[in-house]
């Protein structure tokens, strides 16, 4: 080591510096490693009421590692690797940048990403959620699997999905710190965790989730398929529901009167492939959810189905 | 068609549907042809209808209001064979072709929820585990669901 004078082989003297020399490349491998300081066992529940981040899953795949296809009015995206491999995935990120791509949609060499990936719900993760989620990511068994492009039918795409941001989204703002308790706890999970509205709020011809109809069900949902009004509306909506039914359908997808929900829905609570659901997510923050849903306004709106 | 107008008109139609439109049940199966593809739509609703009834009941803790819909499940379960005739597809019907393909199973869980509803009405009425007993007849409508029923329609 530079500086370090030359010892006897033996000495004490030695020893001390074969100490200090062990403790810089410990340091010096943690800083490549990009040690995080999040806590992963709370990552997982954050990453479990997230859906499991299921878009970056496949059926038969493993955990985290994209090529999922997602079909848009604007084209097939493809999901990205976010395992912690180091040359196909997210493993020779920092931390900020991977935050960066969460909450901001700023992809480490692309730019920005269309808003497919939901960043600007995301936006309002906070500081240390999503520090816990980045270190629940690194948890994951890294996997090597390349990212292929989007098929996107707009010119200039990625200029496009940054005047979408511009226009469309302000700077997020989040809390260093998700509220601990109460309808605010379950409006700050609702809104940017689990962010319910990114398929239950209708979009405008901008793909612009409208936030006067928060909630209220859509027939043009991810996929192509009908979604329905989670609004406590007596006609259109489910204000039959009371709160343990809502928590109860967020845990086991099972419905007041005993139906089940399938398709997208049961993904994310099931979890798509091996991935994480709403079923493996703490049951007070379920909870939580459930009585925000309840106390939120009322929207008129059946959604059709065939 | 390009895309643009394709989206443009998408948008009209998606602006026309946000009018409040009260759709029934009552309209809702009038979409469906007519016959078993309609009838067993009713059914179902039917016995979803009983099955909110023994839902209420459970969480009022009044098992003397669980009998007569369990009995009512029962008797409609027998029924559900006899509505999924060979052949009776429909883009409209969420009935997957795997019923005819497994019928045996299709028609084994069918005799499944019979069963466990009628027990469940026995268990009600002697006082017992009316939570466990319902619990056990609903899980059948999940197994029945994921194995036989398409999963969204748009």
């Amino acid at each position: 080591m530079i500086g370090c004078p030359i010892a006897r082989r033996g000495s004490k003297h030695f020893r001390v510096v074969a100490v200090r020399g062990v403790a810089l490349l410990v340091l010096a491998a943690s800083a490549g490693a990009q040690a995080t300081s999040g806590d992963p066992a709370r990552g997982k529940a954050l990453v479990a009421l997230a859906g499991g981040c299921g878009c970056h899953d496949t059926k038969d795949g493993p955990v985290g590692a994209g090529g999922r296809r997602l079909p848009t009015p604007f084209g097939a995206f493809f999901s990205t690797n976010i395992t912690p491999d180091r040359e196909t995935g997210i493993g020779d990120w920092t931390d900020e940048e991977i935050i960066a791509a969460i909450r901001e949609g700023y992809v480490r060499g692309k730019g920005v990403e269309a808003p497919v990936m939901p960043y600007y719900a995301y936006a309002g993760m906070s500081d240390r959620d999503v520090r816990d989620v980045v270190a629940y990511l690194r948890a994951l068994p890294p996997v090597r699997r390349e990212n292929q492009p989007h098929q996107v039918d707009l010119p200039f795409a990625r200029l496009a999905f940054r005047v979408w941001r511009f226009l469309f989204t302000s700077p997020p703002s989040p809390p260093a710190e998700a509220p601990a308790a109460g309808l605010e706890r379950g409006r700050y999970l609702a809104q940017h965790v689990a962010i319910c509205g990114d398929c239950h709020t209708p979009r405008d011809r901008f793909g612009v989730p409208q936030a006067d109809r928060y909630l209220s069900g859509t027939e043009h949902g991810p996929f192509g398929k009908a979604v329905p009004n989670i609004t406590p509306d007596p006609k259109t909506g489910i204000a039959d529901w009371d709160a343990d039914d809502i928590a109860h359908l967020l845990a086991s997808g099972q419905k007041p009167d005993f139906d089940n929900v399938q398709g997208l829905m049961a993904e994310v609570i099931d979890g798509y492939g091996d991935g994480l659901g709403y079923a493996d997510a703490p049951g007070a923050d379920l909870e939580a959810v459930a009585a925000y849903l309840k106390s939120i306004n009322p929207i008129e709106h059946q959604v059709k189905r065939d | 068609m390009r895309k643009r107008t394709l989206l443009a008109l998408a948008s009209l139609a998606v602006g026309l549907m946000v009018w409040p439109v009260i759709a029934s049940a009552h309209e809702h199966d009038a979409k469906l042809p007519a016959g078993p593809i309609r009838d067993r739509h009713k059914l179902m609703e039917g016995i979803g209808a009983q099955a909110k009834k023994i839902g209420q009941a459970l969480k009022a803790r009044k098992p003397a209001a669980i009998p007569a819909p369990a009995e009512a499940i029962s008797a409609d379960a027998k029924k559900i064979p006899a509505l999924f005739p060979q052949g009776s597809v429909n883009p409209k019907s969420r009935a997957k072709p795997e019923i005819w393909t497994n019928w045996d199973r299709f028609v084994s869980l069918a005799n499944d929820m019979s069963t466990d509803a009628a027990a469940l009405a026995g268990v009600a009425k002697a006082g017992g585990d009316s939570k466990a007993a319902a619990d056990k007849l609903f899980g059948n409508c999940k197994s029945c669901h994921d194995e036989f029923r398409v999963p969204d329609k748009k």
